[in-house]
């Protein structure tokens, strides 16, 4: 009797300990390593995915509670070829450092912009409260979203 | 051979390679690597900071489910440590610090490993301890290591008695004499800082293997010929019989500059005979990492009217922890960096490594830079504070210029730091330095000068010139994050063959591959590893040219490398393309390679000027203006940055892009250490700040826009003039808000962090909690 869910787009079942962590589930069991484990207690953001399309810090999410859900990792979204435009902006902007936090960041993000898609520097920043990154002080990763919305709208605003 | 390639091609804004695996989650780190196969390893580790052991039982935890191996003292017998081997692999008979390693289990799974480490019998009678350097220096205080007379030299020189593990002494000039004169003003100062945890966001963690007769070690480190050289030290075993790769690795900032974690598992994986994964947990993290360390520190200055420093003398005390490790090394630096900055006409100091029973300190960017440059800074405006003059003018007077002395008694050459000064207030000039704003907080601003030095050491490289004119090089240099391997080496190989970074494959570090470096750190990468890729790529151009000479019917030296091509100086289009001469090269004189190596052979310091140092003078100086305005809430104590700007020495800008996004990170991380991140540390020896929930990295919403402008020039031996720019951006950022704090609040600022308590203690004239006798007595007592 295991827990089944999509993961991915595809049907996936966990036979372990309902109590295991999705994060746990998701890198040792399903070798989805993109999430990361790095604080365990939901203060980092390094380990968020969706749950039915909305964020969630997988380290503090135990399998038992995901029947019958949609799960997304930073693996599903899109593919090899293909990146988001929060992915994009990042490159184009050189941002990424040692990377660790970067799969939670996209993952933040991406969700964030789709219903906030002109958000002032303060609001991008509120939205991060709870993805913490430890190399590159923040500042050009909000570089980065802005230059999003601006080159869509035209509109700067800061 | 200069003119054969453009140099000035090196110069771009190259985007890392590493950054779209990364974004998509799919860059394999250490801590990524494993799989069904590869057992998990777990530490037991010490709860009491001081014990004798008495029983150590591992025979019930052996029977437990999943269990393979368990492994203990008796398998790993030898001592380690930087200077002084003093430092075993596991706790034998006595343990030294809360969180030491007893014992190691490899098992099936990491619950089963966790779960016999709890079924190990481990019974101890404790022992008294000392936990702050004070206690440490007392009188008849519990020596940490009793037998520290017995340990094996590494290094000859450094003063050791009792619980100071290692001195390191300047003395040039007549100090006495200076402080004796009778015109000039004697400032005194003594501050106090805590503990700094680098919090990489991937922890230590190795997964190791043995292998064909021989140890694989796959581990997240930043010097692989380190893990290489100590694991085999404490295993036993010929250096040969261990290879050391290394994946990206997920955050160092200095932390992964030693060897840690990698002996455990290695021994399990003999043990086994199976792949072994060993990770620290975050707690585990948390409360063993080698921080930056705590420091006590006093500063005594003679200084005239006109605001020459005649004398001075300091006395810094660093917390070892249980065991010397880097600090033993880094009490050389406070020649430099304490000692840095101003022209000092006498200077004496002592810096002292202390052993406590608290968990071992390392090294952290810029390392005792930080701090020292905090307490230079601050004690600085005390002096224009006591002889009257305006701290600017002060410093335009005093900071170190072309043909100046340096602590050690070394020459500098250039004049930067006074310029970098003007360069920083023509664009921002002084107004007030102190005010109160309309909403009533306290407003201070502040200007600081810091001086790093790049250590360069021993670096290998090999350049292969491929067939397709793509080019490979094999370092032993690590991605730790700042891009070094991803662009500035890229960069630097590219424009010394004439072709484009992209074209540049950089071979992942491999001990079995490449020659021995020193490790990523202290910003010697781009320098270090660089210019023995300039000497690698030298090699294969002499080769390629002398090929191409004959093919062109020219000499050599007529030749140019630009572009994938090979063309007549001055005269594009008139040669062929490099692939076409590397092809020919096959058919006369075989492939192309060529390898290069450097190293610095040391400035030398005024005879008799510093002892137990492990070097005498910087290789390359590095220099920083820092300004700030705040304001500090007189109710909270909760300080805003208002405005953040620096001018930064960097010789030559590779990549602008890349060096914005250090200078971002590494001043936010000094904002953290400044304001934020406090470590204390309880009666049990252990820090009570166990994760993120306790320990307060920066947020988003705590950081600002670090403005910057970049020092081009200044004098370096450095590949293309470069200096390292990525260690450098936090030297003097707890400096700088601390004399900004200061300013606002009309205190003497001393210790760090300044979190909102400590200021409005401060505000209110209460105790601040520091008490620094001991750091004057010592002075007092020790002439030597
Ligand atoms: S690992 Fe889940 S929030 Fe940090
Ligand atoms: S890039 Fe290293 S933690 Fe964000």
């Amino acid at each position: 009797m295991g827990v089944d869910f999509t993961l991915n787009g595809k049907p996936r079942s966990f036979a372990g300990d309902p109590r295991t962590s999705l994060l746990h589930a998701l890198r040792d069991d399903f070798r989805l390593t993109g999430a990361k484990d790095v604080c365990g207690e939901g203060f980092c953001g390094a380990c968020i995915i969706y749950v039915d399309g909305e964020p969630k810090t997988s380290c503090l999410l135990p399998v038992g509670a995901l029947q019958g859900t949609e799960i997304t990792t930073i693996e599903g979204i899109g593919n090899v070829d293909t990146l988001n435009p929060v992915q994009q902006a990042f490159i184009d902007f050189d941002v990424v450092q040692c990377g660790m936090c970067f799969p939670g960041m996209v993952m933040t993000l991406t969700h964030y912009l789709k219903d906030n898609p002109r958000p002032s520097r303060a609001e991008v920043k509120a939205a991060l409260t709870g993805n913490i990154c430890r190399c590159t002080g923040y500042e050009r990763i909000i570089d980065a979203v802005m230059s999003l919305h601006n080159s869509a709208s035209g509109e700067v605003r800061t | 051979m200069t003119e054969s390639m453009d140099k000035t091609t090196a110069v771009m804004n190259l985007p890392r390679r590493d950054a779209r695996d990364k974004l998509q989650g799919r860059t394999k780190y250490t801590v990524d690597a494993g799989g069904s196969d590869v057992l998990h390893a777990a530490l037991l580790r010490s709860d009491v900071a001081s014990a004798r052991i008495t029983r150590l039982d591992t025979s019930a935890a052996l029977k437990m489910p999943g269990v393979q191996a368990i492994a203990t003292a008796a398998d790993a017998p030898g001592l380690h440590g930087l200077g002084i081997a003093d430092h075993p692999v596991f706790a034998d008979k006595v343990v030294r610090y809360h969180g030491e390693p007893l014992a190691v289990i490899a098992a099936e799974t990491l619950a089963q490993a966790r779960a016999a480490a709890k079924a190990i019998i481990i019974e101890y009678a404790e022992l008294p301890k000392v936990l702050t350097m004070a206690e440490a220096l007392s009188q008849d205080a519990p020596l940490v290591h009793p037998d520290w007379e017995d340990y094996e030299i590494l290094f000859e020189g450094g003063n050791r008695s009792g619980n100071i593990a290692w001195q390191a002494t300047v003395d040039r000039g007549d100090t006495d004499a200076a402080f004796a004169r009778d015109d000039v003003t004697i400032v005194e100062g003594s501050y106090q800082v805590g503990r700094q945890n680098h919090v990489s966001f991937e922890p230590r963690a190795v997964v190791a293997s043995f292998e064909d007769g021989r140890y694989h070690i796959h581990t997240s480190t930043q010097a692989p010929w380190t893990v290489k050289s100590v694991t085999a030290k404490v295993l036993g075993v010929p250096e040969a019989a261990v290879h050391v790769t290394v994946p990206a690795v997920g955050g160092g900032f200095g932390l992964k500059f030693d060897c840690s974690l990698e002996p455990y598992a290695t021994i399990l994986a003999r043990k086994t005979g199976r792949s072994v994964s060993l990770v620290n947990s975050r707690k585990e993290e948390m409360m063993t990492c080698l921080c930056r360390e705590n420091a006590d520190i006093h500063i005594r200055s003679a200084v005239t009217k006109n605001g020459e420093i005649v004398g001075r003398d300091a006395t810094v005390l660093m917390d070892c922890g249980a065991y010397g490790g880097e600090q033993v090394f880094l009490t050389t630096m406070t020649a430099h960096t304490l000692g840095g900055n101003y022209k000092l006409g006498s200077v004496r100091i002592r810096t002292k490594a202390v052993y406590t029973n608290t968990p071992p300190n390392g090294a952290f960017r810029a390392c005792n830079g930080v701090y020292n440059t905090f307490a230079l800074e601050r004690h600085t405006d005390e002096i224009c504070a006591a002889i009257g003059m305006d701290p600017f003018e002060f410093r335009r007077r005093t900071v170190v210029g072309d043909q100046d002395l340096g602590a050690t008694g070394q020459v500098f050459e250039g004049n930067v730091l006074g310029p970098m000064l003007d360069q920083m207030v023509a664009k921002h000039p002084i107004g007030k330095r102190s005010d109160t704003l309309p909403d009533g907080r306290l407003y201070g601003r502040a200007t600081t000068v810091g001086t790093w030095f790049i250590f360069v050491g021993p670096s290998a490289a090999t350049v292969i010139l491929n067939a397709d004119a793509s080019a490979t090089l094999v370092t032993a240099g690590v991605e730790i994050g700042s891009g070094t391997m991803m662009q500035s080496l890229p960069q630097i190989v590219a424009a010394n063959l004439g072709i484009h970074p992209d074209a540049v494959i950089v071979k992942t570090a491999d001990t079995d591959a490449a020659g021995r470096d020193l490790g990523v750190g202290g910003g010697r990468t781009t320098v270090s590893i660089g210019a023995a890729s300039e000497a690698a790529c030298a090699d294969v151009r002499d080769k390629l040219l002398e090929v191409a000479s004959g093919l062109l019917q020219t000499k050599p030296d007529n030749l140019v490398l630009t572009a994938g091509r090979v063309e007549m100086k001055g005269r594009p289009g008139s040669g062929t393309t490099i692939r076409q001469v590397v092809q020919h090269a096959e058919t006369t004189i075989g492939p192309i390679s060529g390898s290069g190596a450097f190293t610095a052979p040391g400035v030398p310091a005024m005879p008799g000027c510093a002892a137990g140092h492990f070097i005498d003078a910087i290789d390359v100086p590095v220099f920083a203006v820092h300004d700030c305005e705040v304001a500090v809430d007189p109710v909270t104590g909760h300080v805003e940055i208002l405005s953040y700007r620096l001018v930064q020495d960097v010789g030559r800008a590779l990549n602008h892009r890349a060096i914005h996004g250090q200078i971002q990170g590494g001043v936010v991380q000094g904002i953290g250490y400044a304001l934020t991140e406090e470590i204390t540390i309880n009666k049990n020896g252990a820090f009570d700040q166990t994760g993120f929930e306790s320990y307060h990295l920066p947020l988003a919403g705590d950081v600002l826009p670090i403005e910057f402008e970049l020092y081009e020039g200044a004098p370096s031996i450095g590949p293309l003039g470069t200096k390292g720019a990525g260690e450098v951006p936090i030297l003097n950022v707890a400096a700088t808000l601390g004399c900004a704090i200061a300013n606002a609040t009309d205190k003497k600022v001393n210790t760090l962090p300044l979190t909102p308590p400590r200021i409005t203690a401060l505000l209110e004239g209460r105790q601040n909690g520091s008490n620094l006798g001991h750091v004057a007595r010592l002075r007092g007592g020790d002439k030597r």
